[in-house]
């Protein structure tokens, strides 16, 4: 009997939707990948509804910023055998959680000025609403990335054998963007967060001579304090966690910080 | 009688529509929208400067150029930062290059669909795959056109206030220029095939706003004028238009002189056609249009026409660059001053606006964003008020089949909207 062809979900929360454009934009090679799944909800390309049957693979990008996307986020999960935290803004808080370092629920003042009926919670990954199985990191995601994991992630949902979903090699950013010719931003006095997260994503960021800000996470030996202590000479230590701010990087530095 | 939808697929963001009608009358026709709120505006309070195009262009997956241009130069305005003709020209080949992949995705993918009957993409992508082929080989090369300048395409890097980080490659400047001409051809191809498509005859007369400037079709710069003759400069923006929030509604509408007006490529072929590059210039003249024209549903029309004159425009640009010295676009040492500053550009939806305020170190002390679909909003009600008493009489089905086209006709991006 030949294998039934997987179901997949994408589901956007509250978000501007770059990672699924990322799949989008690869054209022919994700209609490919399209030809040889079942796309159930898929937003961007269909108008009718999905019957709300189970699901292998579902992959949630975007902030639960409303209570409609939570509800959303935890009827996925029920649906689905793998659930897939796909992006930044899922896995880690995105720009908009910049708000929980600061102002809080008050940063609502500087944008509305009837704030009365309008849902403004604390920005908080997936995780903490739903269980997550793996994470398609980075602020987009890597479209090559996701074609070589999705294979693996829908083996363990239709097999079942939790072994087979993958892990992203702990290797920093650094390696590809040496591999890519650049020269090296930090010998410049530039900051860049390279050497602490998690590479991937080919350097795309270092390789337009912009430092790596973080946006795809910690790597699981990155060393946060390695890292502060090298970039103190090209700026304060403010300077640095507002850095890490922008990804939602600070509060997985912290908690690093405490750990060690 | 109530009319709801709960949900527009196809479009970026998350919306649904509420009408009711009593006695053929349309009472009230409105969007019911269920994006959250980023508070994009608030966090970037407190930011030092160079943040805020990251930061800001994350508003949208589908148009950050535009986001990260009209932030940078809202922040070179304000700390009066001055930048080389050649950046100039090489941001607007990069504003360019998102106005043809962002229309290529909404006239083909998002909404021809809705007037072959389609129910979706697979079926459309089936019985038509040579045009498939052209609208996406048409899409990847506005989308190449960003990744050579900006290094990548959603969330391009760059970019910065002053300049460019890095001068782009000239051999993959040449290879865009030599691509030109086949897209060009396969642009016009596709043009013919969607001559044919029936768009409903439907017209309502409306106010269309857009950047204008003399000798140009503009898009990168400008000052802001109307159909009404009305001209201003950018800085008396906020002066004219006028944000307005009603309570619980997480979009701030826009209203000129208390009234609705259009936005995006119907507004800039109606008030710039007369600048359009040969190509594009024949081919809105086949389409036979009386000016103004005044169906919405030619929105889809004028985004063709734009992306045969964005095509001719970036390889002509481009040409003139390469005879330039590229490494001028490189970023030279500026001035961080306090100041305010305003600036707006073509996004493919319409003019986007943008004004921060920096103190003496650059830290932000303030921020605006009026979106092109915040300005269109109230435009889309009334003109689907109007449209919805010519389908009143259609079955339940086909009714929303037909008001979920018209709605996506008009290209609405409820990311931005919101942010």
């Amino acid at each position: 009997m030949e294998k039934p062809k997987p179901k997949i979900a994408i589901v956007s929360l509250t978000s501007c939707e770059g990672c699924q454009f990322v799949l989008l934009d690869m054209g022919e090679k994700f209609f490919s990948f399209v030809n040889e799944a079942d796309m159930v909800d898929f937003r961007l390309i269909e108008d009718d509804e999905g019957p709300g049957m189970d699901l292998d693979v579902v992959l949630v990008e975007g902030n639960p910023v409303t209570e409609e996307n939570i509800k959303t986020l935890k009827q996925v999960r029920k649906r689905a055998k793998i659930l897939v935290a796909m992006g930044n803004c899922a896995a880690m808080g995105g720009v908009p959680e910049i708000k929980n370092y600061h102002e809080g629920a008050n940063t609502i003042k500087h944008v509305y000025k009837y704030i009365q009926g309008i849902y403004n919670p604390e920005i908080k990954e997936i995780d903490n609403f739903v269980k997550v199985d793996f994470v398609l990191p980075g602020c987009p995601i890597n479209g090559e990335e996701f074609l070589k994991y999705m294979p693996f992630l829908i083996e363990a949902a239709q097999t079942g054998d939790f072994s087979k979903v993958p892990i992203i090699p702990d290797q920093p950013i650094c390696v590809e963007c040496k591999a890519a010719g650049n020269k090296c931003l930090l010998l410049e006095g530039k900051p860049c967060f390279g050497p602490m997260i998690l590479g991937g994503c080919n350097a795309v960021c270092p390789t337009a001579r912009m430092g790596c800000q973080g946006c795809r996470g910690l790597r699981p030996k990155g060393n946060t304090k390695a890292m502060r202590a090298a970039l103190k000479k090209f700026m304060t230590d403010e300077q640095f966690d507002n850095t890490t701010e922008i990804y939602g990087l600070r509060d997985d530095i912290e908690a690093r910080e405490k750990e060690n | 009688m109530n009319i709801k939808i709960n949900h527009i697929a196809k479009i970026e963001g998350h919306t649904g529509f509420m009408a009711s009608v009593l006695q053929g009358d349309v009472k009230s026709a409105r969007f019911e929208v269920q994006e959250g709120i980023r508070l994009i505006e608030g966090v970037l309070i407190g930011r030092h400067y160079p943040d805020m195009p990251t930061v800001a262009q994350r508003i949208c997956g589908i148009c950050p150029v535009v986001h990260n241009l009209t932030s940078i130069k809202a922040l070179e305005a304000a700390m009066g930062v001055v930048v080389t003709e050649e950046t100039k020209k090489l941001r607007t080949v990069m504003e360019l290059g998102q106005l043809i992949h962002s229309h290529a995705l909404h006239l083909f993918f998002l909404s021809l669909a809705d007037f072959l009957d389609m129910d979706n993409d697979i079926q459309l992508i089936k019985e038509y795959p040579e045009e498939t082929k052209k609208a996406i080989k048409i899409r990847e090369y506005g989308m190449e056109i960003v990744r050579v300048i900006g290094g990548r395409v959603v969330h391009p890097l760059t970019n910065e206030v002053g300049g460019f980080k890095k001068a782009p490659d000239a051999d993959e400047l040449r290879k865009l220029v030599a691509d030109s001409s086949e897209v060009l051809k396969l642009a016009l191809e596709l043009g013919e095939f969607f001559k044919g498509i029936k768009v409903p005859e439907f017209y309502r007369a409306t106010e269309y706003v857009c950047l204008g400037k003399t000798g140009e079709y503009a898009i990168y710069d400008g000052e802001v004028i109307s159909s009404e003759g009305f001209q201003i400069p950018v800085a008396e923006f906020e002066n004219n238009f006028h944000e307005l929030q009603k309570q619980t509604e997480v979009i701030k509408r826009v209203e000129h002189e208390g009234k609705s007006y259009m936005i995006g490529a119907i507004a800039r072929i109606n008030n710039s056609r007369n600048k359009l590059r040969p190509e594009a210039e024949k081919y809105l003249a086949s389409l036979n249009w009386i000016f103004p024209d005044y169906n919405p549903f030619h929105n889809i029309l004028s985004q063709m026409t734009e992306v045969i004159h964005c095509i001719e425009e970036s390889a002509k640009l481009i040409k003139e660059l390469l005879h330039s010295d590229l490494n001028q676009v490189v970023t030279k040492p500026y001035e961080i001053k306090e100041g305010t500053g305003v600036a707006a550009v073509e996004a493919p939806r319409g003019t986007l606006y943008y004004r921060v305020e920096v103190d003496g170190k650059g830290y932000i002390k303030n921020v605006n964003i009026i979106t092109p679909t915040a300005q269109f909003l109230s435009n889309l009600e009334d003109d689907v008020a109007d449209y919805l008493k010519e389908i009143l009489d259609l079955g339940n089905k086909d009714r929303e089949r037909r008001l979920r086209g018209f709605i996506r006709a008009y290209d609405p991006c409820i990311s931005c909207a919101v942010h």
